[in-house]
């Protein structure tokens, strides 16, 4: 045996991978030139590094012919590298690596052999049937296992007259037997041999088997079965066993479901999911199971369930356990059309404050055609406890087209709907249609309904398409707010623009210190440099009345943080310093100067050594931002 | 033959060493429904055991123990310092000296009392210790990738359904509103007619682990060495190799890389996007660093290396007939017309956490539902990898059938489909 030893640069071996393009095969042809597959073979041949002989498995594995079979087949007895031989005997086709793996077989032991069966079983190599079956009374397990698997893989007639005679003898480990029985009929399945895949799968359910194993046999029975399997997959939602259980809705989320289903045998399959819901006595399901049936009848139908479905889900969702209820409630959301929208809004005239919340969800994410339809329906046919509701699920919904029913409704008699009609209308408003929700905000007719025109005015405002018109709408009812003033300022703010600023820049400087206070405080937070000019003259000017220390600090707070070009950062701070009178401020300035080290702060910085009061720290600042400067061009 | 289209040993040998209504977060089945009120009762805790906790598996198990209904009850690695650390953090958050440790994963898939396993091993054990969970009852968190092969997805897949398993791949960006909204609009037809979805390989190189200089192995009960090389083709024991548990044998050793590293999330995200059907059909390679895939309707999965709006990282991009929608890992979405959002909110969760992606894992474990990132999605989004790997290596265009999963008339391409486990393991 060859050794790589400690030196790997000696794999230089590289993979063919060119060798189809290289060689003109364009067509996908994997031969390589003969020489170059006897150069991979007199690597494997000769005393080279482990390294390398590696790296011509693999080389042909991809390009190898029959005739590097012999080769490679006598590593299938070296513990180092038989699996890399290996690799190349799974992949080249024909029958020569398959009987070289067979005649391996014959004389390798232990770990090795387990290889060479597991490699006929990848191959589903039928020559090697009678072999697997003498290898299945192995006094070692794992050789009998491995013999099982690769019946299993095989998964023809006889590998599984093999299999179910090994089942029946409980040799030689039953479960694995019972693994391979369920694959090896999966085969059966896929080659159209229904009967004869039930029959394994049955025999393995009637074994004495671990209860995963009856599983698996039992869920691909019924699959395999299907009309015929459901009395089955009812069978596992009612057993008692949690893992039989939990198969059984596993199971049913594939029996006829997806998006080509036999449309027939999954309405059968979803009627007897209801029947399991609804049975009394011993075919009663037990009620911490029934909101998971709900649950897994909203997965299969999602986007559309038949009526009847449908009608027993709505049914659910009315009545029963509060889980029951809620789960059916969800379902609804997933799987109901228009009608169920309007069955579960019946449900929630009177129901609990827990429920209410859930109709609202599910309503709001359907995706039925008419839901939106049946929702502007309500808001004039609704009964009056569910009205703020259905409001709610018109903006959930962004139905535009119910602005025209909504907008009387702020002036409703009941609060409850006056509030729902305030925040649908921060959902759905258009720019034509704002000035109620700003009329609202600024005269509202009591503190809760100030909320919610104020939450509900800056939804709509931040989405309006032309922030600028907006913002002309908003400004213009500041003069005429009187108290309520702020909030429309607030509003402008979170809108932003030229016109935005602007109106709070004429709020600021207004004479009203209620306006100078609100004002100079959002333009402290405001989220552009452009503020900066109208921050500098509030701080420079009487404008603000006793504000103007805030506004310095808002014009500090843009030149510290925001992304602007150096020059006019030191800009201004230059004129920061020509301005500000607090010292922490003019501390702060130089802060920002040493923060951004350019020439152009640098200069600012050394104009600053000047002033008496911060001259020690603009030195300071000076060393500070030369040391991070590069040097000067042709300096030391 | 041409020298430049072989993949050499650095390349082979380099990816051991490689670098690696408002849509809020998602909605899960409310705890009320499920019992889960206040204090949780034993019949509805997840008891969860850990396999391979390594550093990204240590987020992983935060996530999972900040879930009320978890009771993470054993660890398994090869590595003694890993199963002592483990436990250290299992222990002192439940308040107790009970988590099990384990070296042989087999002793842990024995026990009764755990019901769901958390995988964070190194890529080459990731779908066959999947599947060896799934046969021994368990459900199943896996890190991604998944797997190594086209034949390895198709067998995860298959187990999965055959077993009745709840999985959940590790693509925890399927439970992040930004990417769902995104996804969303394009599943939805707000985007018009989808024509093409971008995902972002982060590197369009073949990569294979290594072959590093033998040294003598360490004593398995402090780090296993047979173990860990696992269904990886055997090489001798170095150190480097061991540390190396994230990168290891990668896409089964020959085409890693990040198509299948990146890929195993963008891809995913533009297979939901095209609401999880069949991966592309045609896959052709690299061309000004771009990879073209197309579905059989038409539509194009783009793996592309540059061009990106700067949204983070795993970028992925939908295109339409009527509109686009771009997003990633900042946590933000930029659209084609802000029309699109149609009012709606949009949370914005940057740094991809994998809590949300935990919490539906665990209700999925108690309805038996599907989870986002189910074996279904990620067999195909991986096979999408795989295959586009497939085009990369071999140098030019590959065709797949999405029926048979065999490439059309294409030998070389067939072969790598598949690559044997080392012994005695078996898929």
């Amino acid at each position: 045996m060859t050794r790589a030893g400690t030196n790997w640069s000696g794999w230089c071996v590289a993979l063919l991978a060119a060798a189809v393009v290289g060689m003109g095969h364009a067509r996908g042809e994997t031969a390589v030139a003969p020489s170059q597959e006897q150069e991979l073979i007199a690597v494997i041949r000769s005393e080279t590094p482990e390294s390398e002989k590696a790296l011509a498995f693999k080389n042909l594995a991809i390009h190898g012919s029959p005739a590097c079979v012999e080769a490679v087949a006598t590593y299938l007895g070296n513990e180092r590298l038989a699996s890399w031989a290996r690799i190349t005997l799974e992949a080249i086709p024909g029958g020569e690596a398959s009987a070289a793996l067979r005649s391996a077989s014959e004389t390798l032991s232990g770990r090795l052999l387990v290889g060479a069966i597991n490699s006929l079983g990848v191959r589903r190599d039928a020559a090697a049937l009678p072999l697997l079956e003498k290898r299945l009374g192995d006094p070692d397990a794992t050789i009998a296992v491995a013999a099982a698997a690769a019946l299993g893989k095989i998964g023809t007639p006889a590998a599984a007259a093999a299999l179910s005679k090994a089942l029946a003898a409980g040799k030689p480990d039953r479960d694995a037997v019972a693994e391979s029985c369920v694959v090896c009929g999966e085969h059966l399945l896929a080659a159209g041999d229904a009967p004869a895949a039930v029959k394994l799968f049955d025999a393995v359910r009637r074994a004495d088997v671990s209860e995963q194993r009856q599983v698996e046999a039992t869920r691909a029975v019924i699959l395999a079965r299907g009309k015929d399997g459901i009395p089955l997959l009812v069978e596992l939602l009612r057993s008692p066993s949690q893992r039989l259980f939990n198969m059984g809705l596993f199971t049913a989320r594939q029996l006829a479901a997806g998006p080509d289903r036999d449309a027939a045998l999954a309405y059968e399959v979803d009627l007897a999911l209801l029947k399991s819901l609804s049975g009394t006595g011993e075919t009663t399901l037990a009620a911490q199971r029934k909101p998971l049936v709900i649950d897994l009848l909203a997965d299969r139908n999602a986007g559309g369930a038949a009526k009847a479905v449908q009608q027993a889900i709505l049914e659910a969702a009315a009545s029963g356990e509060p889980a029951l209820r809620l789960a059916a409630i969800r379902a609804i959301g997933r799987c109901g059309d228009a009608a169920s929208a309007d069955g579960l809004l019946g449900t929630a005239a009177g129901a609990d404050a827990a429920v209410v919340p859930a109709i609202r969800e599910a309503i709001a994410t359907m995706t039925a055609d008419g839901v939106d339809e049946r929702m502007v329906a309500g808001l004039t046919d609704a009964d009056a406890s569910v009205l703020p509701l259905v409001i709610g699920l018109v903006g959930d919904r962004r139905i535009g087209a119910a602005t025209a029913k909504v907008l009387p409704l702020v002036d409703h008699s009941d609060p409850a709907v006056r509030s729902a009609a305030l925040a649908a209308l921060g959902s759905i408003v258009e720019l034509g249609d704002i000035d109620v929700l700003i009329k609202k905000a600024a005269s509202p007719r009591d503190d809760a309904e100030a909320a919610a025109a104020a939450t509900a005015l800056k939804e709509a405002a931040v989405r309006m398409p032309d922030r600028d018109a907006c913002a002309a709408r908003i400004a213009a009812a500041i003069a005429a707010a009187g108290p309520r003033a702020g909030v429309l300022i607030e509003t402008l703010a979170d809108v932003g623009g030229s016109k935005a600023l602007a109106a709070v820049a004429t709020a600021a400087k207004s004479g009203d210190p209620s306006l100078a206070d609100v004002s100079t405080r959002v333009l402290g937070k405001w989220m552009t440099a452009d503020a900066a000019p109208v921050l500098l003259e509030l701080a420079t000017t009487d404008a603000a009345g006793p504000y103007r220390g805030r506004a310095m600090k808002g014009y500090l707070r843009i030149a510290r943080q925001f992304a602007l070009p150096e020059s006019e950062r030191a800009e201004m701070c230059q004129k920061a310093l020509a301005a500000a009178k607090d010292p922490a401020d003019r501390k702060a300035i130089i802060e920002i100067l040493v923060r951004y080290p350019h020439p152009a702060t640098l200069a600012v910085a050394k104009d600053a050594i000047a002033m008496p009061d911060i001259s020690d720290e603009a030195k300071a600042a000076v060393t500070a931002i030369e040391a991070k400067l590069p040097p000067p061009a042709g300096g030391k | 033959m041409d020298a430049s289209r072989r993949l050499r040993r650095r390349t082979f040998l380099g990816g051991g060493l490689a670098a690696g209504a408002a849509v809020a977060a998602p909605m899960v089945i409310p705890s009320s429904a499920l019992g889960l009120d206040g204090a949780t009762p034993p019949s509805e805790r997840v008891r969860v055991a850990g396999i391979g906790i390594g550093r990204r598996g240590e987020y992983d198990l935060g996530c999972f123990l900040q879930q009320p209904d978890v009771q993470f009850v054993a660890i398994c690695d090869v590595k003694e310092a890993r199963r002592q650390a483990v436990k250290g953090i299992a222990d002192k958050h439940h308040g107790t000296t009970e988590c099990r440790t384990y070296r042989d994963y087999r002793e842990l898939l024995d026990q009764q009392d755990v019901d769901a396993v958390l995988i964070a091993t190194g890529p080459n054990w990731h779908g066959l210790m999947a599947m060896l969970a799934a046969k021994a009852g368990k459900d199943v968190y896996c890190e991604k990738p998944c797997t190594k092969n086209i034949a390895e997805s198709l067998l995860l897949r298959d187990t999965m359904r055959r077993c009745g398993t709840v999985f959940q791949a590790g693509t925890q960006r399927r439970n992040l509103p930004h990417f769902a909204f995104a996804c969303e609009l394009a599943r939805t037809g707000r985007l018009g007619r989808i024509t093409r979805v971008y995902a972002h390989p982060a590197g369009m190189k073949a990569f294979s682990s290594g072959w590093l200089p033998e040294e003598p192995a360490p004593d398995p009960a402090v780090a296993d060495w047979d173990m860990y090389l696992g269904p990886a083709a055997w090489r001798p024991f170095n150190s480097k190799t061991l540390a190396d548990g994230f990168n290891f044998e990668k896409g089964g050793g020959l085409v890693g890389g990040g198509v299948l590293e990146w890929g195993s999330h963008c891809v995913d995200l533009c297979q939901w996007a095209v609401n999880d059907c069949l991966p592309p059909t045609d896959y052709a390679p690299p061309v000004e660093d771009q990879i073209v895939c197309r579905y059989a309707g038409g539509a194009e999965l783009v793996f592309r290396e540059k061009d990106w709006i700067p949204l983070g990282s795993c970028p992925v991009r939908f295109e339409g007939e009527t509109g686009w929608v771009e997003a990633g890992d900042s946590g933000k979405i930029v659209l084609s017309s802000p029309e699109l959002m149609a009012g709606r909110k949009v949370e914005e969760i940057g740094g991809y956490p994998a809590t949300f992606h935990v919490r539906d894992f665990l209700d999925c474990c108690k309805t038996r539902g599907k989870p986002k990132g189910n074996a279904d999605a990620a067999c195909n989004a991986h096979i999408a990898c795989h295959a586009a790997n497939i085009a990369l290596f071999l140098g030019r265009p590959v065709k797949l059938d999405t029926e048979s999963w065999q490439f059309v008339n294409d030998e070389a391409a067939n072969r790598l489909r598949s690559e044997s486990l080392r012994e005695p393991w078996r898929l």
